[in-house]
């Protein structure tokens, strides 16, 4: 059992999570998600990222559209759909949820 | 110095180092092959080819004109490996995963490939070395000295050449070597690639290694027989230019005295022969007529008929590579493998050896019988080859 293999596990947990949060926000370039998903510590390479966008969009819960940027070739600039807001809305649940189990196991 | 290659990566060009071409390549193929079994494979290789544009258009920006291996090392930092893309567990998942549905066939069992990374000529040597375990040095002394003792040991080669694939992706590098297919072995082979890139024979005559006198002789003696190779294409390539338009209506002649040759000989193989024969005199007969041809039709028919097909194929090879060549140019056709070329070569050399030899005594005869000037000059006694 190592430590480090448990947090990346958590932090695996909760990546498609912050995504859809990140979304819900406002639409975003994958380069934009990359990005914030870094600033947070969340994934260290950046090829992680682009299996799960094409994975969450395959289930209808993110979608984009090709957006043309200033520099080079148009690029994908994804959204949250409906089922994706509703997916999401589960997930806040969930998430609190462990918040709370976790409080309550810490302090009693 | 160094060469570079324009490529299209996410619909931008680049100018890119052959060694960080060659890096990039192994990176995005592996990556193929970690996503292959993914619902969305190509969406998700476009996403990377994408990104990695971006990256590399950054360098661009900053006033680079070439990508190098450095650039592409930093951007599969940034990337990640696939090891670190996919992370402990998933790899451990998809381990299962490979085995359960890849085991039988792949899991250990080894297969013969050419090795593309280990080659002086078609890495029929480095894939053998591969697959037995050898030193591929042995192997390749071992492979000389039989094709010095039993010629049919060249033949054999070209053979092996054309027939056994070469191993492209990592996976089949690994089957190659008899490694089972694993991610962590893949990952290895990705990560291999890193220092071991090109290995022709230019690199392995010019590798940075100290060489012993023995391999410099070896060298000395590539490089010279290189250079005669070419003066000969040059010297060939230059003779061939006045008759090859002359060779052409005579092979469209000996084309249409064929078809005709096979109507006559009629259905089978046996009537394809006589026909082939038949067209292949005919032609003889109809360029030649004041010629005596009764001492050639003593010769026995088989002798005739592989005479025929020497002489079709001395002169339809180059016609045929050069319609090629043209063709490739003018409408952009793959070019020939090398092995198709060297093959093509030897065939051409033994089917012109034998039409000159064939030539001669065909020949001889009809010249004493016809009485040519010359004849006084010569003894009248027929020199019989066979």
């Amino acid at each position: 059992m190592n430590a480090e293999n448990v947090k990346s596990q958590m932090r695996k947990g909760i990546l498609e999570y912050c995504i859809l949060l990140l979304l819900k926000k406002e639409p975003a370039y994958t380069s934009d998600i990359i990005q914030k998903l870094q600033e947070a510590k969340l994934i260290v390479v950046e090829g992680t990222l682009y299996p799960l966008l094409t994975r969450l969009k395959n289930s209808g819960l993110l979608g984009y559209q090709w957006v043309e940027s200033n520099q080079g070739p148009p690029r994908k600039y994804y959204q949250l759909t409906e089922q994706g807001e509703a997916f999401l809305g589960e997930l806040e649940n969930a998430w609190q949820e462990l918040n709370s189990t976790i409080n309550h196991i810490r302090n009693n | 110095m160094k060469k570079t290659l324009t490529v299209n990566l996410g619909g931008t060009v680049f100018h890119i180092d052959e060694d960080a071409y060659q890096l990039l390549e192994k990176y995005l193929s592996n990556l193929r092959i970690h996503f292959q079994k993914e619902e969305g494979a190509d969406e998700i290789m476009n996403d990377f080819e994408q990104r990695i544009s971006e990256l590399l258009n950054d360098r661009i920006r900053l006033g680079y004109e070439v990508i190098t291996l450095e650039h592409v090392e930093d951007v599969i930092k940034r990337m990640g490996k696939p090891e670190e893309i996919f992370g402990d567990d998933y790899t451990e998942e998809r381990k299962e995963e490979f085995k359960a549905k890849a085991a039988p066939q792949v899991a250990a069992k080894k297969r013969l490939f050419r090795n593309p990374d280990d080659r002086i000529i078609g890495g029929v040597a480095g894939g053998l070395s591969a697959y037995l375990g050898w030193d591929p040095t042995a192997v390749r002394i071992a492979l000389l000295l039989l094709m010095f003792f039993y010629y049919v040991t060249i033949p054999v080669y070209l053979i092996m050449w054309l027939v056994i694939p070469v191993a492209r992706t990592a996976t089949e590098k690994l089957q190659m070597r008899g490694e089972s297919v694993t991610l962590e072995n893949i990952g290895k082979t990705v990560t291999d690639g890193f220092e071991n890139v090109s290995n022709n024979v230019n690199d392995y005559i010019q590798s940075g290694k100290p060489r012993t006198a023995l391999q410099k002789i070896a060298d000395a003696f590539v490089i010279v027989a290189g250079f005669l190779i070419k003066l000969l294409g040059i010297i060939i390539a230059i003779a061939l230019i006045p008759p090859v338009a002359f060779m052409l209506i005579i092979l469209v002649i000996v084309l249409f005295a064929i078809v005709i040759g096979l109507i006559g000989g009629g259905i089978g193989l046996l009537g394809g022969g006589v026909g082939l024969l038949g067209g292949g005199l005919g032609l003889l007969y109809s360029l030649f007529p004041f010629a005596d041809w009764s001492s050639v039709s003593a010769y026995p028919e088989v002798t005739l008929i592989i005479a025929t097909i020497a002489m079709i194929l001395a002169i339809g090879i180059p016609l045929f590579a050069l319609a090629h060549l043209l063709c490739a140019k003018i409408f952009k056709w793959k070019p020939m493998s090398t092995a198709t070329k060297w093959i093509l070569l030897i065939l051409w050399f033994i089917s012109t050896a034998t039409t000159i030899v064939m030539g001669i005594n065909f020949g001889w005869p009809i010249i004493n019988n016809q009485g040519w000037h010359w004849n006084s000059y010569y003894p009248t006694q027929h020199i019989r080859f066979w």
